[in-house]
């Protein structure tokens, strides 16, 4: 079987009305036995930047702390936090210098870029494991159980939704799609910025 | 390892079908693509077939074997007709299929099949089945191509699954037409834009018992006058009708 | 009795078989025939390539080389892969050529029998396509395909038919069909011709359509010949034309520099 479906999990992020949400579910497993119930796959990279990291577990973790480190360098030289899609950037070109041999993660970005008005706008983005983005304006989806995410969240979702709409909505899809995966599920998270 | 080349048998056509059982009466659609790798072979080819008035059809995988598999089916419902004198009851059509499946077990017509209508009792059904004719009756079911987007969709839209109904209420046990009609269309048009097999066009037929009052069905009728079609052989009993939509094309 | 003693028993092992029941005795196969048994799943050796067809306004224009390919030798270059079929139907073929010049005696005594029956009744292109279907699906069945890819167009009581079917028995119909290469190439340029105009395309249209769909397989399909026929079937019967060549234009060749980018 796949290496990327050896642990399983799953991650969707999507757009609302000046918010952007973002889930995943719980579950590690080592292939079909279900190992833990409490597995982070996302991690906040900065106050308006949470990364989502479904895939190979030993990668997540690997990678949850090669970013912490990149983007604490980034902060250091530039003296500023880092933009959404800027560290969209950042992952598509740590990933591409594994181009040979991969970390197998599929990453899934959710963010709030500042404006020079000072106001927000919601951003989202995801990537492939050799760091092909995808900056999608409605929602993207990654993990074992992608296909059913794609699914019921374009069933779901729909343009203009409130952080609470936009609640509901990510957390409908989050649900119904793991519950057909068998390995996803066992728990989830809903961030909503 | 010596290596040998030999002859596949077997080929998927794409698209994606789906059936939805209310209490008086069965909704069966799918969509209307066939095609072979990256390729559209055509626009149009069905993949639902009324067998009976109160008997639809849907048959998702391997066209060759879909198409050949109703005419198989076809020929036993008209024997049976012929030595019974009546329609064979829909559960027993769901059996006859599961015979009929099992008996190519070890060169199986590579189908997935899902059956809709009316039962004898006059409640809606729905049967679905595997290559081999292991079968089950369900609310709903979708299959094929799409069936991975569209049936978490369902369990949420149709069982209310991870959905907890409002203080003091429940959720209704079974939809209404309309509301089932656009769960169908909302299903086909996410389909269609998430996944490459499906798009192009869209059939769905509805099975009413006998004992159902048309009006809510009339309604729709009006509004949709040229894209509704019937297709009731026999007087005063189940009524059948078929609906044809677009999909997006590309 | 049998003689070889390699085909007796071998020695027992006390230690674990000690009335010697493994391996369970096998009996000798002597058989031989030249074929190893049974012949069945092939590969094809003499072929055609793509065969286009649409609907247009009278009825029904099919297209196909004269090329029977021998792998990448251009072996037979006077081959007529359309075909007609009693006096409403044409089938164009690709895929190997000798199980086509079996389909065509088959759909020949079919036609014969028809014919002595002198009941009014005429075998028509949904007859015809019906019939092949039925074959093609059996052979598959079998593991034993006839190794092909067709093309059925015909008209008969006023109304034009066109459909497809191949080696696994797999059919559909549409107005514009293509098999091969033609399905990659050509299909789009005739889609975007014909779909929605098929009962305005004038024949002139449709010859045109065609021809252009032939010129560009020429260009592009390796295994393709610039030597055609184009068979046409309306109300007044099916006629299969002379073979006409393709007008190319090569000289484009003698400005290439390089091979992609290079311009100087």
């Amino acid at each position: 079987m796949s290496i990327m479906e050896y642990n399983g999990g799953s991650v969707v992020a999507m757009v609302g009305k000046g918010c952007v949400a973002i889930a995943s579910d719980l579950r590690l497993g080592n292939q079909a036995l279900g190992i833990s119930s409490n597995f982070q796959k996302i991690f906040p990279i900065t106050d308006h930047i949470y990364l989502g990291l479904p895939g190979l577990a030993t990668d997540v973790t690997t990678l949850k702390e090669q970013f912490r480190y990149r983007v604490n360098m980034y902060t250091i030289k530039e003296e500023r936090e880092i933009e959404p899609e800027a560290f969209a950037h950042l992952v598509s070109s740590t990933l591409y210098e594994r181009r040979f041999g991969p970390f197998f993660i599929e990453p899934v970005m959710a963010g709030l870029t500042k404006k020079p008005s000072g106001e927000y706008k919601p951003f989202i983005a995801a990537s492939d494991l050799i760091g092909c983005l995808n900056f999608a304006k409605d929602f993207v989806v990654a993990g074992t159980a992608s296909s059913k995410l794609f699914g019921v969240a374009e069933g779901l979702w729909e343009p203009g939704l409130e952080p609470e709409d936009l609640f509901e909505t990510i957390s409908q899809t989050l649900l119904n799609a793991v519950d057909r995966d068998a390995y996803s599920g066992w728990g989830a998270v809903v961030h909503v910025m | 390892m010596p290596q040998t080349r030999s002859f596949d048998p077997y080929t998927e056509n794409g698209g994606t079908i789906l059936a939805i059982a209310g209490q008086d009466f069965s909704v069966i659609a799918g969509d209307t693509r066939q095609s072979e790798g990256y390729s559209i072979q055509t626009r149009y080819a069905p993949k639902v077939f009324r067998l009976t008035d109160r008997a639809v059809l849907a048959v998702n995988g391997f066209a060759a074997d879909g198409n050949m598999f109703v005419k198989k089916v076809k020929q036993r419902l008209e024997w049976y007709r012929h030595a019974h004198a009546k329609d064979m009851p829909l559960r027993a059509i769901a059996r006859l299929i599961q015979t009929m499946l099992y008996a190519k077990r070890f060169f199986p017509y590579y189908v997935y099949n899902i059956l809709g209508g009316i039962e004898e009792d006059g409640t809606g059904a729905v049967y679905s089945f595997d290559p081999v004719g292991s079968y089950e009756r369900e609310a709903c079911r979708a299959a094929g191509a799409a069936q991975s987007l569209v049936q978490p969709f369902l369990d949420n839209q149709i069982y209310f699954k991870n959905q907890v109904p409002a203080p003091g209420t429940t959720h209704p046990a079974y939809l209404s037409l309309p509301d089932v009609l656009s769960i169908v269309i909302d299903s086909f048009t996410s389909a269609t834009e998430r996944h490459i097999e499906v798009g192009d066009g869209l059939e769905i037929y509805i099975v009413f018992a006998k004992t159902r009052d048309l009006q809510d069905f009339e309604t729709i009728r009006a509004k949709n006058v040229h894209l509704i079609q019937e297709l009731t052989v026999a007087e005063d009993g189940e009524r059948i009708f078929v609906l044809r939509r677009d999909l997006k094309k590309d | 009795m049998d003689h070889f003693p390699t085909n007796w028993g071998r020695p027992r092992n006390d230690a674990f078989d000690a009335y010697g029941t493994y391996p369970i005795q096998q009996r000798p196969n002597n058989i031989k025939d030249n074929f190893n048994g049974v012949q069945r799943t092939q590969q094809p050796i003499v072929t055609g390539t793509s065969v286009l067809a649409i609907k247009y306004k009278d009825g029904i224009m099919m297209a196909a080389d004269n090329l029977a390919s021998y792998g990448s030798l251009a072996r037979f270059k006077d081959v007529q892969r359309l075909h007609a079929v009693g006096n409403h139907t044409v089938l164009g073929a690709s895929g190997d050529m000798s199980d086509f010049q079996y389909i065509q005696s088959l759909l020949d005594d079919l036609i014969i029998e028809e014919f002595t029956e002198q009941d009014e009744h005429t075998l028509g292109p949904a007859e015809i396509h019906e019939y092949l279907s039925q074959l093609m699906y059996g052979r598959r069945s079998k593991l034993n395909p006839l190794w092909n890819s067709l093309l059925v167009g015909g008209y008969k009581d006023g109304k034009r038919f066109l459909a497809y079917v191949d080696l696994l028995g797999t059919t559909y119909s549409a107005s514009t069909i293509a098999t091969g290469y033609g399905s990659y190439i050509a299909q789009p340029l005739l889609r975007k011709a014909v779909e929605g105009r098929e009962d305005t395309l004038t024949e002139r249209e449709a010859q045109a359509i065609l021809e252009e769909s032939l010129l560009v397989l020429f260009y592009r399909d390796a295994r393709s010949l610039d030597k055609y026929q184009i068979a046409k079937v309306t109300e007044s019967g099916v006629s299969i034309s002379e073979s006409m060549a393709l007008r190319t234009s090569w000289s484009f060749a003698e400005g290439i520099r390089g091979y992609g980018a290079q311009t100087q």
